[in-house]
């Protein structure tokens, strides 16, 4: 396994980051080429073939959300909750990013290989959202909002930009307040058309990562959700980590 | 000169132009898809940006996307590189309405060159000879049948817009010509989201030579010798070489003269690349032009000492080029292998998958220019070359005895390559006595090629 390259960490506004600074987010363990080649496979069906014919088949059924799995793979295509029923539009036009379980799974700014963490994180997909594997560096330190380059763990996901521009949060979308996945967060301007940041799950809204008005590019950390519910487990881990 | 550019492309081609950035003390932010976040050009970049997932469609094809990048990182030009959006007129007059600058030609010069059939047209009236084909673009079957009738059998089906060989079919029969159309169509639709086809007569035995030429604003054009890229299989060039075997230095001056003197004519601005058809008695046709940096231009590069990609992005700041005719001098024989993720002995499909190991090749006249690093993971979504390894000596003849010892000395490990077919080439005697033929590679089949050179 190469050395993460820096590179991968740049953002727009900023410049190099300091050398030899440790990549958050990846799986460390070497992979051999078969594997990597089953992935590219199984990367170029789940685009092609698998992710569209999901979401038909979700769309004509009148379930709320559909899962399937094959080897080290799964996948699970749900619904905007109910609130957002105006929201079909993102369904139909953009599948590779429209489902919470697909767009949220692992940390943001690599869609790939958070759905390879989705295998090394094995034991904590299901835990509660197909969004909240456990492949990001931190525990449930409490570190605050360090969010880990979209990496997710079980106490929060990351709404992440949706393409190159800037954005705008909605002035109504302060910390604290609870959004429902696929409620609207703001939007990224792109040559003067909105593109928009949805919450990738249910929760509360926690810290903004960028200001509004700053260029992001794509697949960028905007917005962090706290994930509600469950505050016995979260209790817990804290008590461990600690 | 610009202050900033944005890179819109990957690969080799990303890193050639950031390099010609930094020569030219220019800043560059490299623009990039998710499946490219670990690339070199990404790594070595003053700044990089992604502009979306790894569907190019959605990246690299982006207009939008592109251009935001361009503006959010303060860039004032973005360079296409090739492929991608290197051609698109459109792309070009929206990169200009955001008061950035397109590097290559002008929208409307790209509008002008965008159809291959109006093109033919408007550089055959211009004094360059073109091969006999239908009058226009194809109305429809019957339209075909009788314009196939009158230009003559075998005929070649090409697409007016796009290239790469996508869309063109070789018929030898009007039926042949009447069961081909459809797909033809479909084909180009698919590729190049434009339908219309145009005829020319097939030339059995024909060579591939081009001539790059450089334009500027102010109307002043050079050429800067041809290039030679008969060594292809299925229309796709895979070993390039200049000068061309094929025509005496009269001839070769005289193609390239009669080149430069048409396209400045036409109005053309910028680098560019015309393309011609020689036949068995040094008959040249012109057939279409590339209005981009093309794959090969390092040949030219090593033989003239002229940086081509320095020159475009001058020539698009506004500068005169700077130098001319008399000034280049073209020495000694230069050869590029295009090295390919691509399994010869299976039908060259291409791979994908993690480079292990990889050791560039060195010596005297040895360029390599390629993206690969050991631990690099070739992404399966584009094209599959890994680099290009151009090879300059005073003769041909040393030329190709440099080339067996740096192809020998390339190691890529963790993938599959295809340095056996170039390896079969030289060894093969088509090649070395010059002798190449656009369909050679095709007819013979390229696994006779290869068990051919094997025995030798």
């Amino acid at each position: 396994m190469p050395e993460e390259p820096r590179a991968a960490e740049r953002r727009p506004a900023e410049g190099r980051p300091p050398a030899g600074r440790p990549a958050a987010g990846r799986p460390a363990e070497g992979r051999i080429a078969e594997e990597r080649a089953a992935d590219h496979a199984a990367i170029e069906r789940l685009a092609d073939d698998l992710v569209p014919a999901l979401i038909a088949k979700l769309s004509a059924s009148g379930l709320g959300e559909i899962e399937v799995g094959e080897d080290r793979w799964t996948v699970r295509v749900r619904r905007p909750a109910d609130g957002a029923s105006g929201q079909s539009r993102r369904s139909s036009e953009r599948p590779s990013r429209s489902q919470p379980g697909h767009a949220g799974h692992g940390h943001a700014p690599g869609g790939f290989e958070g759905h390879r963490s989705a295998r090394d994180g094995g034991g904590s997909r299901t835990a509660t959202h197909a969004s909240s594997n456990g492949s990001g560096p931190e525990g449930g330190d409490g570190s605050g909002h360090r969010a880990g380059d979209g990496a997710s763990n079980g106490h929060r996901v990351v709404a992440t930009s949706p393409a190159v521009g800037v954005f705008q949060p909605r002035a109504e979308m302060t910390p604290g307040t609870r959004v429902r996945s696929g409620d609207r967060l703001g939007a990224v301007d792109v040559l003067g058309i909105p593109e928009e940041v949805v919450a990738p799950s249910d929760g509360i809204i926690g810290a903004s990562l960028v200001e509004p008005g700053q260029a992001v590019e794509y697949g960028q950390d905007l917005v962090i959700i706290e994930l509600a519910g469950r505050p016995a487990e979260r209790a817990a881990e804290r008590g461990s980590a600690g | 000169m610009f202050r900033k550019i944005l890179i819109a492309n990957r690969g080799e081609i990303a890193l050639r132009v950031l390099r010609a950035c930094r020569t030219l003390g220019v800043e560059a932010v490299v623009a990039y898809s998710e499946a490219d976040r670990d690339s070199l050009p990404v790594q070595l970049a003053d700044e990089a940006i992604c502009i979306g997932p790894a569907d190019a469609r959605r990246s690299y094809l982006s207009a939008p996307a592109v251009i935001s990048a361009a503006i959010v990182t303060g860039c004032d030009a973005i360079h296409p590189g090739y492929g991608f959006l290197s051609e698109d007129d459109g792309f070009a007059e929206v990169v200009r309405a955001h008061d950035l600058t397109f590097i290559g030609p002008p929208a409307n010069v790209l509008e002008r060159f965008a159809s291959k059939e109006a093109t033919r047209r408007l550089l055959g009236s211009l004094g360059l000879p073109t091969i006999p084909g239908s009058n226009g673009i194809l109305r429809d079957d019957d339209h075909a049948l009788a314009e196939g009738e009158r230009v003559g059998y075998p005929l070649l089906i090409k697409p007016a817009a796009g290239g790469g060989g996508k869309g063109m079919r070789m018929v030898r029969t009007p039926r042949e010509l009447e069961a081909s159309l459809n797909v033809c169509r479909s084909e180009a639709r698919a590729a190049f989201g434009d339908d219309s086809l145009y005829l020319e007569r097939w030339l059995d035995e024909t060579r591939h030579v081009e001539v790059q030429v450089a334009v500027d604003r102010y109307g002043r054009g050079v050429h800067l010798g041809e290039r030679d890229c008969s060594v292809q299989r299925r229309h796709q060039k895979i070993l390039e070489e200049g000068p061309t075997p094929a025509l005496s230095l009269e001839a070769r001056q005289e193609l390239c003269t009669r080149a430069v003197r048409a396209i400045v004519s036409a109005g053309y601005e910028n680098v560019g690349t015309l393309e011609f058809l020689v036949d068995r008695d040094g008959g040249f046709y012109f057939i279409e032009i590339n209005c981009r940096i093309q794959v090969e231009h390092p040949v030219t590069e090593l033989l003239t000492g002229i940086d081509l990609v320095a020159t475009q992005i001058r020539i698009a700041a506004g500068e005169p080029i700077g130098f001319s005719q008399s000034d280049i001098v073209t020495r000694g024989h230069a050869i590029e292998f295009r090295i390919n993720a691509e399994d010869p002995e299976r039908e060259f499909r291409p791979a994908a998958g993690v480079v292990e190991r990889y050791l560039p090749p060195g010596g005297p006249g040895v360029r390599m220019d390629s993206h690969l690093f050991a631990g690099y993971e070739v992404p399966p979504f584009y094209d599959s070359l890994l680099g290009k390894l151009i090879v300059w000596a005073p003769t041909r003849e040393a030329a190709i005895e440099r080339s067996r010892v740096a192809l020998g000395e390339l190691l890529v490990e963790g993938l599959v390559t295809n340095v056996p077919i170039h390896q079969a080439l030289l060894a093969s005697e088509a090649f070395l006595e010059g002798r190449m033929t656009t369909n050679l590679l095709d007819r013979v089949g390229s696994s006779a090629f290869l068990a051919a050179a094997a025995r030798a």
